[in-house]
């Protein structure tokens, strides 16, 4: 177990935010960070995503590892994530099935795109396993599925130049956008929640930058520099997302992409946003983790811990929805849902991390 | 992506196991087979048929009142029938009869449509589309169908934007309210962003059509349900844009006679097949009524008079009514 760091702290802190945000209507979204600004937790963590990638793949002192290890570690990750987002969404769907007949409600089975799955469960069972099928806030995992799946390609060509890595995955972000090119959902119309074409910019980002800032003291100075910048961007964007000011979409020269603030692609607005973030709270961490201790602590877990503890999230809002919608909800219904959910995220941190841990022969958890 | 044939493969199968409640309706073929009938005026009957016809034609006058002694709106097939003034409010739709003058295809964004429009409901776009087309004739009718996950009153208002600004339609049909309905949203906040969504909708020249959310009895007695479907009515009401009132329609629909909720939303409790259709129906309905809106006005259901029922139900058609 690492102690506590600031990617694990961060990532942390955007799976508490994606818990709460996915309880929509609860009193304690207004009060997430997503709500102040164009982009949200989920820049984050897949942002952090590709630094860890980027560390994960290199030894203390820099020196990338061997090329099949690499690709081998990223592919063994590939199938835990592919695994999870599985498991996830089986439970969640038992769990809308399960809700809808005990509260004799047939209204839940559409609950977030779930309806397809009951009303057509032969063509939906396949795109359910080819991930093309997504619940509405179950589509992060499938996203990162396929980032990951891509990460070794864009891993071994930073080995060669970093550059180049970033000018493709550059140059694919911009044609998606132009060309509003995404992976289809299937059965049913549409696409891709996260689409990853474009989001997997960010990735790249990571992993490109952990490379550029761990070996170059320029970047690493002209980052601290850039806090100014940084803070300005964060301030705008406070004032766009309070103010919901917004480009109309219907309005904005063609591709339209480039100018709307548009999740699913990604668009720029978003992005530049995020850089903003990153510059803006770059030291936060340090400043802050000493006077927050335990707090410091929880979220580290958290981060450490990032898929066991997204997954859980995952169902423990569908959980609290449930709740919300049976009790109507209200302040203390939120406290209570919000703040078990909470105490539940930690306990599934504790619980991995003690699994992870071989018990002692002598115990009885061992086989 | 359709695959129309799995569909049907798929339909046919989950029909077998819906079918009771809806053969109840003494039909004597599968309802699979049926034509997802629409209109029943006579006239306009012809070019329709590909399906087989027969059945809806003219119902037995018997059956075309309503308690209130409204009649039945006979247009609609008969398990799908309801009085005219439980099931719409009308109003102008310019973009549609401006798209019909110059005689180019009207597009259409089905927004939200029940289980996403995957797999079987992948019909109800289909049956929207045909419904529509035997109705208008001679106009070709291309929908998009899209499903909207997550609340309008956050993020699923921005996401509409997103998707009209993609498919630049003549008119949107917007199934809403349901997500905001579980996820308990605070009505005034739902309220206060449906408007702006139907506002922005509106100010760039798009025909809009809401339809509010499914009824289900076991919410039937929930305050807050209702005042989310009344919500969707003021809406409706204040920025003038027709209404299919799916959840009046389908409280009727499941009050009338013995067959209970499980009417519309079958025996494997969930909106089947039937359902899909009614709703393919109504929204037709409510469309090609509101395209006979004399221009500067804006009539309510009831201040209109719905078809009667039989021949005189051969309410001109907006275009090519004479045929």
């Amino acid at each position: 177990m690492r102690d506590p760091n600031a990617i694990d702290f961060w990532r942390g802190l955007a799976l508490v935010t994606i818990f709460i945000n996915h309880i929509p209507g609860n009193t304690f979204e207004r009060y997430t960070y997503s709500q102040y600004g164009i982009s949200d937790a989920a820049e984050l963590f897949v942002f952090l995503a590709g630094w860890s990638i980027g560390i994960a793949t290199h030894g203390k002192d820099g020196t990338p590892e061997p090329a099949l290890t690499s690709v081998l570690r990223l592919l063994s990750r590939t199938v835990e994530v592919y695994r999870a987002q599985i498991t996830t969404m089986a439970l969640a769907l038992a769990m809308i099935a399960g809700t809808a007949l005990a509260l004799d409600n047939p209204l839940i089975l559409e609950w977030h795109n779930a309806g397809g799955f009951f009303a057509d469960p032969i063509q939906t069972m396949v795109g359910f396993v080819l991930l093309t099928h997504q619940l509405g806030f179950f589509n992060i995992l499938p996203l990162y599925v396929v980032l990951i799946g891509v990460a070794p390609a864009f891993v071994l060509l930073a080995r060669r130049s970093r550059a180049l890595a970033l000018a493709l995955s550059v140059a694919v972000y911009g044609a998606s956008l132009v060309f509003e090119w995404n992976l289809p959902a299937w059965p049913g119309e549409g696409d891709w929640f996260f689409n990853p074409l474009c989001w997997q910019l960010l990735l790249v980002l990571g992993i490109v930058m952990q490379g550029w800032h761990r070996e170059h003291a320029w970047l690493r100075l002209w980052t601290a520099r850039l806090v100014p910048l940084g803070v300005v961007i964060v301030a705008a964007g406070i004032v766009l997302s309070v103010w919901e000011i917004r480009p109309d979409p219907l309005l904005v020269p063609d591709p339209r992409l480039l100018f709307t603030f548009d999740k699913t692609y990604l668009s720029p607005a978003r992005l530049v946003h995020f850089v903003g973030v990153l510059l803006a709270f770059q030291a936060v961490y340090r400043l802050v983790a000493p006077r927050i201790g335990p707090v410091a602590r929880y979220l580290a877990g958290l981060g450490r811990n990032s898929l066991a503890v997204f997954s859980i999230g995952s169902l423990l809002s569908l959980g609290a929805q449930f709740v919300r919608f049976q009790t109507g909800g209200g302040v203390f219904v939120d406290c209570v849902v919000v703040g078990s959910g909470l105490i539940a995220l930690g306990v599934t941190a504790w619980f991995v991390e003690w699994r992870s841990r071989r018990p002692r022969p002598s115990s009885s958890a061992s086989r | 992506m359709a695959l129309p044939k799995a569909t049907a493969l798929v339909l046919g199968l989950t029909l077998g196991l819906v079918a009771p409640s809806a053969r109840a309706q003494a039909t004597p073929q599968s309802p699979a087979t049926q034509a997802p009938a629409m209109p029943a005026a006579p006239a306009m009957q012809a070019p329709a048929m590909q399906a087989p016809p027969a059945m809806v034609v003219s119902p037995p006058r018997s059956t075309a009142t309503a308690e209130g002694g409204e009649a039945l709106d006979a247009t609609l097939s008969p398990e799908c029938r309801v009085p005219g003034s439980r099931l719409y409010t009308l109003n102008r739709l310019d973009a549609v009869k401006a798209a019909l003058k110059e005689k180019r295809p009207v597009r259409v964004l089905a927004i939200g449509a029940p289980a996403a429009s995957a797999g079987a409901s992948t019909s109800y776009p289909v049956k929207l589309e045909s419904a529509l087309e035997r109705s208008i004739p001679n106009v070709d009718v291309e929908i998009e169908s899209r499903g909207l996950s997550g609340e309008v009153a956050s993020g699923a208002a921005e996401r509409l934007r997103t998707m009209v600004a993609e498919s630049e339609p003549d008119l949107v049909i917007w199934q809403v309210g349901t997500h905001d309905a579980l996820a308990r949203v605070d009505v005034g906040d739902f309220a206060n962003a449906l408007r702006e969504a139907v506002q922005w909708v509106k100010s760039h020249e798009i025909d809009i059509v809401l339809v509010d959310p499914l009824y289900t009895a076991s919410l039937a007695e929930d305050a807050y349900y209702t005042s989310i479907v009344k919500a969707v009515k003021d809406v409706a009401a204040s920025e003038g844009v027709p209404l299919v009132q799916r959840y009046e329609a389908m409280r009727y629909l499941a009050g009338s006679g013995d067959k209970g909720e499980g009417h519309l939303l079958g025996k494997q409790f969930r909106l089947n097949d039937l359902g899909l259709r009614c709703m393919a129906e109504h929204v037709t309905r409510a469309i090609s009524l509101s395209l006979l809106q004399p221009d500067l006005a804006t009539v309510t259901g009831t201040a209109v008079t719905p078809p009667k029922d039989g021949p005189r139900a051969a309410a001109p058609g907006p275009a090519g009514s004479g045929q």
